[in-house]
């Protein structure tokens, strides 16, 4: 695979948004509409306490990527509830069009008191192109499970031949690095079908191989298909030290399969590493693939998991 | 209506101090059959934690066949441990529903994380026993029941049963928090899931009684026997205030069923209120059946929802499983 890199293209600070969001343009997702690509992220506030609330929102490009036509100016996907999974942040949203309606299945995040805090799956509807989303329910559709303690989040759906498809990771332990440290999660990508896009199966399985070791965090799967494969793009890094070293920070991960559900992993051939200086040059995290007028575009966040924004980059050769 | 004999408090917290495990509550009891005791599991708190929290454990005691009332051992050990750091059950295992299965005994618990803008979560764990009931081991890290679409919390008193080759949970499902005046309140309700395993499950999706309190009522331990063709379940039921006093306190309440899924509410059958004084005079909770050698007895908690342990009530009148 080879990619052409563009730049970071969008810069959060540069807009208002509400809710007094500010910093922060984290898994960018796209929405390809008749007229414009509508791009969703995660952009942050803080609350009361100083902590964090990661709210969606989108800026809409034309079809060149060139241009940004809007921003969002309305609150996308409301916050939850007291007390429901997605009290704390909705981050990420993968968007998919099912007909006339378009799902966005959520990670809905939720503040604990020994760890820091948990996530689930959350699923909303839209039935005005993704201006706004409704959500199915209070509670999630996927939370943990009995082989999937914690930290269910970041699905990636697709719909081929009339069957869901998702990717997605979940939190396999807490393992304490340092003794002046609190522990840090780890996390693994694994695979679930549904008929209906609301009950899935699945059996708590990692299936993308570990490349550091077994505390190898894995997350944001994305796939697309390809020369008759099914690839996948995601992002990995070490569990302990991946803030402020870059040798620990994320990177791009790749896998290819023929059947979506056996994946060999074979990250030199990703074709897309961190630049020698610059925005992505420490980090590089959350791919999102998507196709515009049979053209494969990558978005994805660098430095500081996104706090400046997200970039582009455009697939030019896929020969494997 | 069901008649019961009360047979008085039998199990009091308070005498039995020097367990490690134990200081205040003994809580849902939960009552299995063996060759020559009868072993009732139920949730014990140590003294709190540092941080002014409980945390609760299960263990068991012994009781005479053929006299209930008599406690033969305590157990010196809590059956399973905490979860670790992290996951659904890290703070407690309360509360319980026990059930044997071929050579093995299987615990249904409700397990206890802590969160920070409401006190707590809870999801429905397993663990298994394979040493006759000892000491047991959860399955998974994870929990087997837990939040959904239209459950967004609190998923929590099992109830386990196994009948015409299939398992049926019964358990509370959480609603939503509200803010009374002093504090938070989650608002739950009866709900029911069944299985082929007792493992992966179905939701039915219904809330199964009616309110007789307000849409604030909270129903639990929804404790269901069958006898004639008939699905009987004892249930306990408060509003959100006041509830760990004698004005706001649990009350036992009834509902029967013909196929299992359809319940029809009708307390004044229970027949079993708070006492005048003692144990058990400011609230009566958590009802558990026993049939034992033709007899049915009954053990609920009593005051400060098991602060001051079980007791046991007998059924006076048998012959109203017939009717």
């Amino acid at each position: 695979m080879k990619w052409q890199k563009l730049g970071k293209i969008f810069t959060p600070t540069d807009y208002r948004f509400p809710n007094n969001c500010h910093e922060f343009a984290q898994s960018p997702q796209a929405l390809v509409l008749d007229d414009r690509i509508r791009i969703y992220f995660s952009i942050r506030e803080k609350d009361a306490s100083g902590k964090y609330l990661s709210h969606i929102a989108f800026v809409d490009y034309d079809k060149t990527m060139q241009h940004v036509l809007k921003t969002s100016d309305h609150q996308v996907i409301p916050l939850g509830a007291l007390g429901t999974f997605d009290e704390h942040g909705i981050f990420p949203i993968n968007p998919v069009r099912d007909g006339n309606r378009i799902l966005a299945y959520t990670t809905g995040w939720n503040r604990r008191v020994s760890v820091s805090v948990d996530t689930s799956i959350g699923l909303a509807i839209s039935h005005d192109n993704g201006h706004s989303f409704q959500k199915l329910g209070n509670g999630p559709v996927m939370t943990a499970s009995l082989r999937e303690p914690f930290l269910v989040a970041d699905a990636f759906v697709s719909i081929i031949n009339n069957t869901y498809h998702m990717w997605y990771i979940y939190g396999s332990h807490w393992k304490k690095f340092d003794e002046h440290s609190q522990p840090d999660r780890v996390y693994k990508i694994a695979y679930a079908h549904s008929p209906d896009g609301i009950n899935w199966q699945r059996d708590g399985v990692a299936i993308i191989p570990d490349r550091i070791d077994a505390d190898e965090c894995q997350a944001l799967p994305t796939i697309f298909h390809r020369n008759n494969k099914f690839h996948m793009y995601f992002c990995y890094r070490h569990a302990f030290g991946f803030r402020h070293q870059s040798s620990h920070a994320y990177r791009i991960g790749y896998a290819w399969s023929d059947d979506m559900k056996h994946w060999h992993r074979d990250d030199d051939l990703a074709g897309i590493d961190i630049s020698p200086d610059g925005w992505d040059a420490q980090m590089q995290c959350y791919p999102h693939v998507f196709e515009v007028e049979g053209t494969i575009y990558m978005l994805y966040n660098g430095n500081e998991f996104g706090r400046y924004g997200f970039g582009l980059a455009k697939l030019e050769d896929c020969d494997n | 209506m069901f008649h019961w004999k009360k047979l008085g408090q039998i199990f009091d917290p308070g005498m039995f101090g020097n367990q490690h495990y134990l200081k205040e509550f003994s809580q849902s009891p939960s009552a299995l059959e063996f060759s020559d005791y009868v072993r009732v599991y139920f949730c014990a708190r140590p003294a709190r934690t540092p941080d002014g929290q409980y945390e609760s454990h299960v263990a068991f005691v012994d009781l005479e066949k053929s006299n209930l009332t008599k406690i033969l051992r305590i157990s010196d050990h809590i059956v399973f441990p905490l979860g670790e750091y992290g996951t659904f059950d890290e703070f407690g295992t309360h509360p319980i529903s026990v059930i044997r299965h071929e050579d093995e005994i299987r615990i249904y618990y409700c397990g206890i994380s802590r969160c920070e803008s409401v006190p707590y979560n809870t999801s429905l764990g397993v663990a298994i026993s394979h040493d006759n009931g000892d000491t047991f081991t959860r399955i998974g890290k994870g929990p087997i029941l837990s939040h959904s679409l239209d459950e967004p919390m609190i998923q929590g008193s099992p109830r386990i049963r196994h009948y015409n080759g299939k398992w049926y949970l019964w358990y509370i499902a959480g609603k939503e928090w509200v803010k009374t005046e002093t504090r938070l309140e989650p608002v739950y309700k009866l709900r029911m899931a069944w299985s082929d395993n007792g493992i992966d499950w179905t939701k039915h999706g219904q809330d199964l009684l009616p309110d007789k309190l307000g849409i604030h009522e909270c129903h639990a331990s929804p404790d269901v026997t069958y006898h004639n063709g008939i699905y009987h379940m004892f249930f306990s039921y408060r509003g959100i205030h006041n509830y760990k006093s004698k004005t706001g306190g649990y009350q036992i309440g009834y509902a029967r069923s013909t196929d299992l899924f359809h319940w029809h509410r009708n307390d004044v059958m229970a027949g079993i209120t708070t006492s005048d004084s003692g144990w058990d005079a400011d609230m009566v909770s958590y009802p558990h059946i026993l049939r034992l050698n033709d007899k049915t007895y009954l053990f609920y908690q009593g005051n400060g929802m098991g602060q001051t342990g079980f007791g046991l009530a007998e059924l006076t009148n048998p012959e109203i499983w017939g009717e």
